[in-house]
């Protein structure tokens, strides 16, 4: 007896899974998925936190308008047929009739998100050197389409109109692009909406290699779509008393009474869940390990990952974190000859080492972590320190495509320029923007660099009307050409002699030999 | 009171007679049955939203990505217009006479207008980027591709296709596609979006007038 009223559930479920309309509409999200999500994943470093950036960022782009949409057609199946009086005649209630439609609509869903979730980290599996699939993104990412899929399915249930599923979906959308929008203007100050949404910027390339990246923010954000969704279900039982006439007393009792304390009560917890995620939400400062909450963060997370690099090279070694090995080659075959320029210069580098990146986005949004190491020439004996996420060479996509000579130009100039130049000096101009090297500083680099066999890429900054540098790119090659025909000894030489001066500013152009 | 008072019941007082002209209320009857009330004021709530959304800046107010919120509130409202393509008669409405293409023209066309106008509207006194031209090409292909969809899905399925092209559109965008055929992507003065986007909704628009949408929803 107890296994024939099991399975009556479950025989409906398959049945609404067999009918369910969600298969027809997964071809479309596949195509999307593989345009939006898997491509644009295909871009990123070999590090499996960034690609898991694409769950949340591009794929709920691509599920939300149709978990939202499809669970309102569902929803709104007897309001469009007009049978909702005759199926209230039936024996099994309308709560298990929805149950058996939501499930049947959130198992093609949530069957076609982790097929795309998938394939995602069999690509990045394909390249990756070091570390393993991050699950958190996975959870939030599944939880957003089960909540838009609810949210949906309540707006179809309460307002059954043919207008319903459109709305839904792009409400859907909506929401989704206000996330996005809060996380790209995410700032200290104004965190709370901007760490709910499950999008994100992209993250710094190296983000989860050094430090763990703290699972806070993303159980603060299951905790508050979770909520919402038992919210909305505590909704959808409730419903129907509104819908019986005879006063709110006689409609409960024919409802029956257990049934409308279980919605009640699922509402009651669903608003708990959220406004308490919501709450802790606001209480997070940003760590190492990322955004720290602290009623749930672990101490431990904060911690470094321990490794080993991976060097190449003997007289000037240059060392990257082994999840970074791919580009190793390139990194090596780009430093090694500048290195050989600059050996035995006052303060030259005897080793390149790849640190954790701390600047780049958050330093632009004000947000410097404490205590990580800078990029630059430092140390004793001197080492430069290095970042994947510098502006002219990232570790960024497949590394096979970084191997080229303007990457490798970006590279070099990278070491010249922190050695030469020093740290990036801001302006006096309003916008407090970086200067770039002096006149001379630029020459010398690009001789180095021509030296070397590459060219530099200075652009021409301007600061009222003339060029910030203190003289034109024309003027600048100029120089460099003239100091790049020395010999190398006697290059050598003055550079051993002048490097203070020139890297204090103190040089002109026409200083130069 | 006699019994044959009770058996023979006094006639049902007649509805009020139609005063105006039969063909004005042939259109009201079939904008009736579209749905097409409803739909006025869904896209009311489109620009609304769309309004709102300008006055309190949940959008970006400059760059390339200015472009996505309009973009998105533009397929919404041609997802409605393309959702009222449904008869709720079916098969034999097609043999009532031979207005119906001419209705289903004139209702398309008016609807696709009236989108055109209410957004138009919302955005009036606000800083759009892109400005009006944009949105309304928007709302042109997109309901083009909305009227295609019809005939494959049904009038009541045919939101998904333009919910899928406005996903779609939204990734050509942060990649900087420049197809012609990616048109909410291309500057509001680009000929060849232009085009794109009129040759889909004169396809879509021409296939709906001669053969109506599906009849039958996909899911039924």
């Amino acid at each position: 007896m107890s296994a024939v009223a099991l399975s009556r559930p479950a025989r409906v479920l398959r049945i609404e899974i067999r009918r369910s309309v969600v298969p027809w509409s997964v071809p479309l999200i596949l195509a999307l998925f593989f345009f939006d999500s898997y491509r644009t994943a295909a871009g990123f470093p070999p590090n499996w936190t960034v690609h898991a950036s694409a769950i949340t960022d591009n794929l709920a782009w691509d599920f939300a308008p149709f978990a939202a949409g499809l669970g309102a057609w569902v929803a709104s199946r007897e309001g469009r047929r007009n049978t909702g009086d005759l199926l209230a005649t039936t024996a099994r209630p309308a709560w298990a009739r929805q149950a058996a439609a939501l499930g049947a609509t959130l198992f093609w869903l949530l069957l076609t998100f982790l097929a795309a979730v998938a394939a995602l980290y069999i690509q990045v599996a394909l390249q990756a050197t070091w570390g393993g699939p991050p699950l958190w993104p996975v959870v939030v990412g599944a939880v957003q389409v089960v909540t838009l899929a609810v949210l949906g399915f309540t707006a179809g249930a309460l307002f059954p109109g043919r207008f319903t599923a459109p709305l839904a979906a792009i409400g859907a959308f909506l929401l989704v692009f206000i996330g996005f929008h809060a996380a790209l203007n995410l700032t200290p100050d104004s965190s709370t909406n901007a760490l709910l949404s499950p999008a994100t910027g992209l993250p710094l390339e190296d983000v989860g290699v050094f430090y763990h990246v703290a699972p806070d923010v993303a159980i603060a954000q299951v905790m508050f779509m979770g909520g919402i969704t038992v919210a909305l279900l505590g909704v959808l039982v409730v419903a129907p008393v509104f819908r019986v006439r005879g006063g709110l007393s006689g409609a409960v009792g024919r409802a029956g009474r257990p049934l409308c304390a279980a919605g009640v009560v699922l509402l009651a917890a669903g608003v708990a869940a959220s406004w308490t995620a919501f709450a802790l939400t606001g209480t997070a400062k940003l760590g190492v390990s990322g955004w720290d909450i602290p009623a749930l963060h672990d101490a431990a997370s904060d911690q470094p990952i321990p490794y080993t690099p991976d060097c190449a090279g003997t007289a000037f070694p240059v060392c990257v974190h082994p999840a970074f090995s791919g580009y190793l080659p390139a990194a090596a075959a780009a430093l090694q000859p500048v290195a050989a320029e600059l050996k035995g210069l006052p303060g030259a580098p005897v080793r390149a080492e790849e640190v954790p990146a701390g600047e780049g986005v958050r330093a632009a949004q004000g947000m410097l972590l404490p205590g990580m190491a800078s990029p630059g020439v430092s140390g004793t004996p001197p080492v430069y320190h290095y970042d994947g996420n510098n502006g002219i060479a990232p570790f960024l996509g497949s590394p096979a495509g970084a191997d080229n000579a303007r990457w490798r130009a970006g590279f070099q100039q990278e070491l010249l320029t922190e050695f030469i130049a020093g740290p990036p000096n801001a302006g006096p101009r309003p916008d407090a923007s970086v200067l770039p090297p002096t006149a001379a500083q630029q020459a010398v680099i690009t001789a180095l660099m021509t030296v070397a066999g590459s060219q530099a890429q200075f652009g021409e900054d301007m600061t009222n009307g003339h060029p910030t540098a203190g003289a034109t790119p024309a003027q600048i090659d100029a120089a460099a050409q003239r100091f790049a025909s020395l010999s190398t000894a006697a290059r050598h030489a003055w550079l051993a002699a002048h490097l203070p001066a020139l890297r204090v500013g103190e040089i002109t152009l026409a200083q130069l030999p | 009171m006699t019994a044959a008072e009770v058996r023979t019941q006094p006639a049902a007082p007649a509805s009020p007679a139609w005063t105006g002209a039969p063909g004005i209320r042939l259109v009201w009857l079939h904008l009736r049955s579209r749905r097409v009330p409803g739909a006025v004021l869904a896209l009311a709530v489109c620009g609304g939203v769309l309004r709102a959304a300008l006055h309190w800046h949940w959008t970006f107010t400059s760059g390339f990505l200015a472009q996505q919120f309009p973009m998105i509130i533009g397929g919404g409202a041609a997802a409605v217009v393309a959702m009222t393509t449904h008869s709720p008669f079916g098969e034999p409405e097609r043999a009532t006479g031979r207005w119906l293409p001419y209705l289903r023209l004139g209702t398309a066309l008016a609807m696709t207008g009236m989108a055109i106008g209410v957004l138009q509207l919302a955005v009036t006194g606000a800083s759009l980027n892109g400005g009006i031209f944009t949105l309304a090409r928007n709302v042109i292909g997109i309901t083009g591709i909305g009227l295609l969809a019809s005939l494959v899905t049904g009038g009541l399925l045919a939101w998904i296709l333009p919910m899928a092209y406005v996903a779609f559109a939204q990734y050509a965008l942060l990649e900087a596609w420049r197809n012609p055929w990616t048109w909410p992507v291309r500057p509001p003065d680009d000929r060849g979006a232009w085009i794109c986007a009129a040759v889909v909704f004169a396809a879509g628009l021409a296939a709906f007038t001669v053969r109506g949408a599906r009849t039958a929803p996909a899911d039924s």
